[in-house]
């Protein structure tokens, strides 16, 4: 029952390391990256950062230096620059790129040559031409006369005599600084959104012996526009604020996932970060663009869990044999539980059929879990499982009280003695229980829940009478 | 071929009788005649520019929008013109586009500045044929077969608004509707179109001098703000432990300014002010005018046309996420590495925050607060710049695990993950003291895998003496859950719970926005709102009871 971090891809996604091997073989060359030793720390919030260190070859003094090569969405805001001997003057990200209109709009007031060909002979006659506007449409003035590019619809070349400077193909983030001069390792570190994770977890739930197997999958999804070659990859599992302020809090307002019974307290090895867990890939890889990339982390065998049933009625609601709902109940301790915390996450849930295959029973989403916690997986609902609520009495006992009789009736049609967790919510804190069948808990003011029994093939019914105000 | 002059005809159209009217007069002094004997004089570009930028008014603690920035800054530019004697039209160019026309102001002129104007009828197709309507203009006709040129006279009838209607000495013809390649050709720029809108002023001279004036405008399409780095320092190797909570974060500030117009300014004397001016909204603006010509034509679907129309641009959208690739069962296998690399990009205890041999001044303006960058830089088109502004290492912080629980009866019960903050005062004594313009906050912690980002905060603008405050994100180890335990008449009695799966002690501030039923232990008003501040014990729990009032 042990956790642990493993590092094969296992030629799932990322396949085809002949492929790859290939593909490099042909790479043009002049295409090799500019990007220097990466490190790659990925959020579960869809932001990365990047750590790139260079080695950058300075002249002394101060000196404009280019970094090409950084995501193409790169948050320029969020750069930094440091390394030995490296102080900093000023950074400058620009973004005016070099397009035909953005040509043609910096060409007003030069003279530029046109090309027309004759369309029936092919014949090319040269003509020099001042560019007077580019508002919708190119005013030109040849010679002595004004007239509008391509307005006739025929072939004309434009040549531009130079690239006006300061468009560039792509962003470009450079950085003005000092230094003594020499080659020096400078890390250049980034935000950038459109690289993530998500965890997966395939659980193997075994009926018989009551045990679960668990595999955590970490899929890795890069949409930066940008590869990522031979970098350090470190995991981040958390939920870090994305910007904004003390109103903005994620929680509880982005709700529950309802997994969590009772938080757990338990600390493990594990590396951290405040309080996030790092999950660190243990090779370097390459991370491509528009790759999807899964390894996995969690490989726990054989921890107790536990299938129940539960099912949850409102106040005065009647049910006309609704389906109870299959859940699965296990533990994160180190002590007969999964024993590490759980990445938020969604969770499969697997059983083998007759034959030994596994088929899937149903899934739930997970919130990030610490070790130690009592969990709870709604997997979907029992086919076999049946409760039918009745208001079986309804009478005002005076003007201030009512008592309300119900009736629960659960039925089983499957081969096995079941146990299904029976709650019955909306009692707001001065709803007493006059009578019940069976001894129920009262779990908080509102709510009371009953373990009801069912023998295999059958049923069983329980009541509960309620005075209430209402 | 038939020559014309068409400003002469374009002011014996606009001439009305009264010719003498001094106010029409001024009007035409724009169109230059040899009857006003004005002369233009065009300044290209500012010897010198300064350039103070303000902060998008409404922008919040929202990033800048880096394509089009929603403040605005003061421009100021010395230029150097020769204008010669008598009346004369300087013309200015290289300005930001953006610029409200109505602030600008032009001094040292000798004579003063007797009228400015900003015209906007650009030079483009549609304006060529409104300038030359009721003019001759030469149609070139090129034959596809031949590849022949015939040229051709023709006076434009109508136009440029749904088509062009030419005479020609055949007839009637509207241009491009013809299946023909035929092209307009114009004798000449009618004057009053420029390229792009243009700001000119009229002045009046008795000698031919060179003088050095001064062009101060507003513009919009910029902004600036704080981008703050705040490293929380991870305790020194052998150092006792610091008291539960408190942390000594370095803090950084970059002075963020964006220009998203298309123009440069070249070793701009470049400032920033944060603070809030008023600002009213601006009057009307005379619209561009002029743009492409849209030639409509009479119907010219042929019988085998059906009209096909996409309806989207097929590569405008990126093709879905392929879905989530779902682990085959297959897949289990055995292993157990468990390896953990430690690279030289990975560095304990590393600073985050560069180290800044330009850092911009500060100083106070009135009630706003000016940022001075102390050497001229560049300030490009289309770009972002940064400038350190603010390095305070080792400023005081706590750390604090706060929740906010609601009274809702229905969903108690439920596990929820706390929220963490860093907080403390903007102080000389806590290591800050200086004023913090708003912006967004990198908050980053050491790790053994060196700093890494834990989150990212906003912060408004903090005077001296402010309390600060950064969100960084919420701990799932730090837990808390409510539950109902009783209801009467007069009060709700609840239970909340704390959980701390933290191998370390952790200071937890629980605030009930509500009337509290008596005075729980433990519980103390914190600006006006009961709230519970406990320290958890490494890997322990807390609980309390408390009750809400009802009405």
């Amino acid at each position: 029952m042990r956790a642990s971090w493993f590092l094969v891809a296992g030629g799932l996604i990322v396949a085809a390391p002949l492929l790859a091997q290939s593909a490099t073989s042909v790479a043009i060359p002049g295409e090799a990256t500019a990007q220097g030793d990466v490190a790659v720390t990925i959020y579960q919030n869809g932001q990365s950062l990047v750590q790139d260190t260079r080695k950058v070859t300075l002249p002394g003094g101060r000196h404009k230096q280019d970094f090409p090569d950084v995501s193409a969405q790169i948050r320029a805001e969020t750069v930094t620059l440091t390394g030995p001997g490296i102080g900093i003057v000023e950074q400058n990200f620009d973004y005016d790129l070099l397009t035909p209109a953005k040509l043609m709009e910096k060409a007003v007031g030069q003279t530029i040559t046109l090309v027309r060909t004759n369309p029936a002979t092919g014949a090319e006659n040269r003509v020099r031409a001042k560019v007077l506007a580019a508002n919708g449409g190119v005013v030109l003035q040849i010679g002595d006369t004004i007239e509008v590019l391509r307005d006739d619809g025929l072939p004309v070349r434009v040549i531009f005599d130079k690239v006006p400077p300061n468009l560039r193909a792509r962003p470009t983030l450079s950085v003005t600084l000092e230094s003594k001069g020499g080659t020096v390792p400078a890390t250049l570190t980034y935000l950038t959104p459109g690289l993530g994770w998500t965890t997966d977890y395939v659980t193997l739930f075994d009926d018989a012996k009551q045990t679960i197997d668990v595999q955590g999958w970490v899929t890795l999804t890069n949409n930066t526009g940008t590869d990522y070659t031979n970098a350090d990859v470190l995991l981040v599992a958390g939920n870090p604020n994305n910007g904004g302020g003390r109103r903005n809090w994620q929680t509880p307002w982005n709700g529950s996932t309802e997994t969590i019974d009772e938080a757990g307290t338990e600390s493990n090895e594990r590396e951290r970060l405040g309080d996030y867990y790092l999950y660190p890939l243990g090779e370097r890889t390459t991370i491509s663009n528009a790759q999807q990339k899964q390894v996995s982390f969690l490989d726990v065998k054989a921890a107790p869990a536990r299938s129940t049933y539960e099912f949850n009625n409102g106040w005065l609601a009647t049910n006309d044999a609704a389906s109870a709902s299959s859940v699965l109940k296990f533990s994160t301790s180190r002590a007969g539980g999964l024993g590490d915390q759980l990445p938020a996450g969604t969770m499969r849930v697997y059983m083998r059929d007759k034959r030994g295959d596994p088929q899937f029973i149903g899934e739930s989403g997970i919130e990030a879990t610490p070790m130690g916690s009592a969990m709870s997986i709604r997997t979907g609902e029992a086919f076999d499982v049946k409760v039918k609520t009745v208001v079986a009495e309804r009478t005002r006992v005076n003007n201030r009280r009512w008592k309300t009789r119900m009736v629960y009736e659960l039925t089983n049609a499957r081969n096995n003695p079941i146990t299904v967790d029976l709650g019955q919510n909306g009692l707001w804190g001065d709803v007493k229980i006059t009578e019940q069948s069976l001894e129920g808990k009262r779990v908080s003011a509102d709510r009371v829940e009953w373990s009801v029994p069912v023998p295999a093939n059958g049923k069983a019914t329980l009541t509960a009478t309620f005075d209430s105000r209402y | 071929m038939l020559h014309f002059d068409p400003l002469r005809q374009s002011l014996a159209r606009l001439r009305p009788p009264r010719a003498s009217c001094g106010r029409i007069l001024v009007l035409l002094t724009l169109l230059p005649s040899p009857a006003f004997a004005q002369s233009i004089t065009t300044s290209a570009e500012p010897e010198a520019v300064s350039l103070t930028v303000y902060r998008a008014p409404e922008r919040g603690e929202r990033p800048i929008d880096k394509n089009w920035p929603s403040g605005y800054a003061l421009v100021t530019e010395t230029r150097t013109v020769t204008i010669p004697a008598g009346e004369s039209l300087i013309r200015f160019e290289g300005v930001a586009e953006g610029m409200f026309p109505e602030s600008a102001i032009v001094t040292g002129l000798p004579k003063g500045v007797r009228e400015k104007n900003r015209d906007a009828r650009l030079l483009s197709p549609s304006g060529l044929v409104d300038a030359y309507l009721k003019r001759e203009v030469t149609l070139t006709r090129t034959s596809k077969a031949t590849g022949q040129t015939r040229e051709q006279k023709a006076v434009i009838t109508a136009g440029p608004y749904g088509g062009v209607i030419l005479q020609t000495e055949e007839g009637y013809e509207a241009l491009h509707c013809t299946g023909l390649s035929d092209r307009m050709r114009y004798g000449g720029v009618p004057e009053n179109l420029s390229a792009k809108p243009t700001l000119s002023v009229i002045t009046q001279s008795d000698s031919a001098v060179t003088v050095k004036l001064t062009l101060t405008y507003m513009a919009s399409g910029f902004d600036w703000q704080a981008n703050y780095v705040a490293q929380v320092k991870g305790p020194e190797d052998g150092a006792p432990a610091p008291a539960t909570g408190k942390e000594k974060v370095d803090i950084f500030a970059w002075l963020t300014l964006a220009n998203g117009g298309n123009q440069s300014f070249l070793n701009a004397n470049t400032m920033a002010i944060a603070g809030e001016p008023n600002r009213e909204r601006r009057g009307a603006q005379a619209r561009p005018t002029g743009g492409p010509l849209n030639l409509t034509c009479w119907p010219m679907q042929r019988t085998h046309q059906v009209l096909y129309n996409l309806g989207y641009d097929p590569y405008l959208y990126a093709p879905p996420p392929p879905p989530a690739y779902v682990a085959p069962m297959a897949a289990y296998m055995e292993a157990d590495a468990e390896a953990v690399v430690v690279t030289g990009s990975r560095m304990k205890n590393a600073a985050m925050a560069p180290v800044a041999v330009v850092v911009a001044e500060q100083e106070d303006l009135g009630d706003l607060k000016l940022y001075r960058v102390p050497e001229p830089v560049t300030v490009n088109a289309k770009g972002q710049k940064q400038v350190a502004m603010i390095v305070k290492p080792g400023a005081s912080l706590d750390r604090i695990y706060s929740a906010s629980v609601n009274d809702n009866y229905g969903d108690g019960g439920e596990s929820y993950p706390t929220a963490i903050l860093l907080r403390g005062e903007n102080r000389k004594d806590k290591g800050l003291g200086v004023p913090m313009p708003s912006g967004q906050v990198l908050v980053y912690e050491d790790s053994r895998y060196g700093p890494l980002m834990a989150g990212q905060a906003s912060l408004k603008d903090r005077a001296v003496g402010d309390e600060v405050e950064m969100l960084v994100g919420t701990s799932s180890d730090v837990r808390y859950k409510v539950t109902p335990l009783a209801e009467s008449k007069s009060k709700r009695t609840f239970r909340i719970e704390l959980s701390n799966a933290r191998n370390e002690p952790v200071n937890v501030e629980v605030e009930f926005p509500f009337e509290l039923n008596g005075k729980p232990k433990g519980i103390a008003k914190v600006d006006g709102i009961p709230t519970w501040k406990v320290t958890l014990p490494a890997n322990g729990e807390a609980t309390l009871n408390y009750a809400v009032k009802l009405r």
